[in-house]
């Protein structure tokens, strides 16, 4: 059983698709499969919408996820309403979402249902609290890594990345990529007392000074940038950054001369948009990037097919990836 | 309505945010109660406040219950009213409605129990029976089996042909369809055998959201030490009243708020004093009192007799006016004349006005105080008007407040402590001359010593002549 006897460590899991149809869903119908003989009560939701019957944007087909008995599922009413299974209503919350307000209910039959979930990080952090004051063991989170939500899957204690052909059908390129967005997920977190601090700033670009003081250098954002560079050092060289980091903003910190001393602290590996030749040459001058939320990654998993047919060499693929990676790497079809 | 009046009374504002509300519902019943103008009402309500502060005293302990219960309790409007549009209701809904009848028992036995009971609330229990076949009573819901025996082999049926993997997709999805069809109708007839417990439901939400706010309304009155005010036939009496929110501001302040009292006959009555003396107040607090009453909440006072109104007037000229071209005379005197008329219409009215025409010069200023409140004398309307003005006609009544009148001693005297060295307590006037205090309160305010020099030039030089 591959990756699972870590997942006990952990009470809440995100799975997340580096592209669409990289085999996320089957990733998490075989995590779920697994998990079926565990006695742990396991409820399951997702950011934003997704578990969608076809594919929204390439119309391909796409598994739905199974629950067997006794699951515990949140989706918006809308989607509850399609389930194919027999389910008990045990909460509706409070707030509604753009598809209604989210129904939390446990599986009496097994079936297949549509999941979609909170929006906000906040949001999804209530949500799992809430779930393990209902006795929930195990929250696994279906994580779309999309740049258009505001809820990240770096939130979960532990993370599970589906990558595949459909993200670059070269496989030296889709290494690469993988690599990059594992480096990402492997930026060290920041010591807890800062990260207190941190929690509460929500907009901005903050300079830590060097008695450790917060210090607001009154940029708003890091898209404004280039009208206000000469803000951004007079509170020393460390920062933290709330709100995305663009690649005209790590670029122009890459090219400042005291490069060596620049500390860059964003929210989680999310948060950074950067292309991964201009993070790869500001961390090869020296400057260095730490994150406010780490979650542990357990594996990768690979889907060598891509949405249009293409076939990728597993084995090449996948003992590509595992040379540069330290997790280990599945074949999505073969498990 | 509260939600129209709270917008620009103030302080009314400051002390909705302190109702401890639990419920959505308490605080949709609080916005949409309605100025209450008959005696019994206010009388009823103010009772089941009273009853409920002494239950404070005596049993905190059921409060405590009752409002934990009511935390957990959702506005369910919308469900009951799809109930009594006779229409079905989906899983989500019917759990809406199973865990509000829950709670809503709950607090019934909790009531019980301590045999205290202070609203009628409807009997759920044969709601919840049918909601809840197997007694369990755990907040969940989806069509039990129980409901149909139909429904329960359906159902078998399709479990037993999901844990045969040799089944086809297309014999399962046969199967689910079957036991949705069977559901359907099993779900219609439980929806036309519960809607007939719609209006007792309705019934429930009503009285749960006023429980909400009568104890949101005692604990508010027990906190700031708020008082039961009775309904007066003639004079508002008020003794020891404060204004809440000032009050607040300066305990954060570490000062003490000066309680004044005060009596409104059915006539005009002018209140003069020195700046900063605290008149504007008065009104405000008056206006806010008179609300507070008639929407059944107990007074910051330390013992009232009010008499009802049907409408509260009050023009205190801080509204903006530059936006509609109008300048602060004009947008004031539009206002006065308005509240002139309105109260010639109906009687009953309390009318406060601060400064009156004091955007003006002082010759007409002067003419325009004499003329409203000779209105309101005739018309014995119920009215208070602030002002700075000297030679006001003998027949009105006038309060001054009292200033600074206290021993000061050594002590000198800055805005950062004329709190303590103001009295501010109201006596009754009756030479009509207005105190000069002006020049003192500003130098006090460390204005600009040039400005005060010249001033008092200005006026010794006057006085020689």
């Amino acid at each position: 059983m591959p990756f699972l006897n870590d997942i006990d460590k952990y009470s809440s899991l995100s799975i997340v698709g580096l592209e669409k149809n990289t085999g996320k869903t089957e990733c998490l119908n075989y995590v779920l499969s697994r998990l079926r003989d565990s006695r742990k009560q396991i409820a399951l939701t997702s950011i934003g919408i997704d578990g969608e019957n076809r594919d929204q944007v390439t119309q391909t087909n796409k598994p739905e996820i199974e629950l067997s008995e006794g699951m515990i599922f949140v989706t918006s009413e809308l989607h509850y309403k399609q389930r194919k299974l027999i389910s008990e209503v045990i909460d509706v919350s409070r707030q509604s979402t753009s598809l209604g307000r989210l129904v939390s209910a446990k599986a009496l039959t097994k079936g297949k249902v549509l999941l979609s979930g909170p929006v906000s990080n906040h949001s999804i952090k209530e949500l799992i609290a809430d779930l393990k004051n209902k006795g929930v063991e195990l929250c696994i989170v279906d994580g779309a890594l999309s740049r258009k939500s505001i809820g990240s899957p770096a939130v979960t204690e532990a993370m599970i990345l589906a990558t595949g052909a459909a993200l670059s059908a070269n496989i030296t390129q889709l290494v690469y990529k993988t690599k990059y967005v594992y480096d990402l997920i492997q930026l060290p977190e920041i010591e807890m007392k800062l990260k207190t601090q941190l929690s509460e700033v929500d907009n901005g670009i903050w300079a830590i000074d060097s008695e450790g003081k917060f210090q607001d250098t009154g940029i708003s954002s890091v898209l404004l940038i280039q009208k206000e560079k000469d803000k951004l050092f007079q509170h020393g060289n460390c920062f933290f950054v709330s709100g995305a980091v663009t690649d005209q903003f790590l670029d122009f910190l890459k090219n400042q001369k005291q490069i060596s001393e620049i500390k860059l602290i964003v929210r989680d590996f999310t948060r950074v948009f950067a292309s991964p030749e201009t993070y790869y040459a500001f961390v090869k001058r020296g400057g260095r990037m730490q994150v406010l939320n780490k979650t542990n990654l357990l594996a990768i998993t690979i889907n060598p097919v891509s949405p249009d047919g293409y076939r990728l060499n597993s084995d090449e693929l996948k003992n590509a990836l595992q040379e540069k990676v330290n997790v280990p790497v599945y074949d999505i079809k073969k498990l | 309505m509260f939600r129209k009046i709270v917008a620009h009374t103030s302080g009314l504002q400051f002390l909705m945010e302190d109702l401890d509300l639990r419920s959505p519902m308490g605080r949709r019943c609080l916005l949409d109660s309605k100025m209450m103008c008959c005696k019994n009402e206010i009388a009823t309500e103010l009772n089941l406040v009273d009853q409920l502060v002494q239950i404070l005293d005596l049993n905190s302990d059921l409060i405590f219950k009752i409002q934990n219960k009511l935390m957990h309790c959702r506005d369910i409007r919308g469900s009951v009213n799809n109930l009594l549009g006779n229409l079905v209701l989906d899983d989500v809904e019917l759990f809406e409605i199973k865990v509000f009848a829950l709670l809503a028992q709950e607090i019934v036995e909790l009531q019980k129990e301590e045999k205290q009971s202070f609203l009628e609330i409807q009997d759920l229990s044969e709601l919840i029976r049918l909601l809840d076949p197997q007694n369990t009573k755990i907040p969940s819901f989806y069509i039990y089996d129980n409901y149909s025996e139909e429904l329960a082999e359906a159902r078998k049926e399709l479990k037993l042909a999901k844990s045969k993997n040799g089944d086809s997709d297309f014999e399962i999805e046969a199967l689910f369809s079957k036991s949705q069809a069977i559901e359907a109708k099993v779900r219609e007839d439980l929806c036309s055998k519960i809607s007939l417990h719609g209006a007792g439901l309705a019934n429930a939400l009503q009285q749960l959201a006023h429980l909400d706010l009568l104890i949101a309304k005692a604990v508010q009155a027990k906190k700031w030490n708020f008082s039961k005010a009775t309904v007066s036939e003639g004079n508002t009496i008020y003794r020891g009243l404060f204004n809440p929110m000032i009050k607040n501001e300066l305990a954060n302040q570490n000062k003490d708020y000066q309680a004044i009292d005060i009596e409104l006959e059915s006539s005009v009555c002018v209140i003069t004093g020195a700046n900063m003396a605290g008149k504007t107040v008065v009104l405000k607090t008056l206006a806010l009192c008179q609300y507070l009453f008639q929407f059944g909440f107990f007074v910051p006072a330390a013992s009232a007799q009010i008499s009802i109104v049907d409408q509260v007037m009050i023009s205190v000229g801080d509204e903006q006016s530059e936006l509609n071209g109008l300048s602060s005379f004009a947008s004031e005197m539009l206002n006065v004349s308005r509240m002139v008329k309105d109260s010639k219409s109906h009687k009953n009215v309390l009318v406060l006005i601060d400064e009156l025409a004091r955007t003006t010069n002082p010759v007409e200023g002067l003419a325009i105080v004499n003329a409203v409140a000779d209105i309101f004398y005739e018309g014995k309307i119920r009215s208070v008007i602030t002002t700075h003005y000297s030679g006001l006609k003998s027949k009105f009544r006038k309060l001054r407040v009292k200033g600074l009148d206290k021993d000061l001693g050594a002590n000198v005297i800055t805005h950062k402590n004329i709190n303590s060295y103001m009295d501010y307590s109201l006596v009754e006037d009756l030479e009509g001359e207005v105190p000069h205090e002006a020049l003192r309160i500003a130098s006090l305010l460390g204005i600009d010593k040039e400005i005060i020099d010249r001033a008092q030039n200005q006026l010794a030089s006057k006085n020689k002549l």
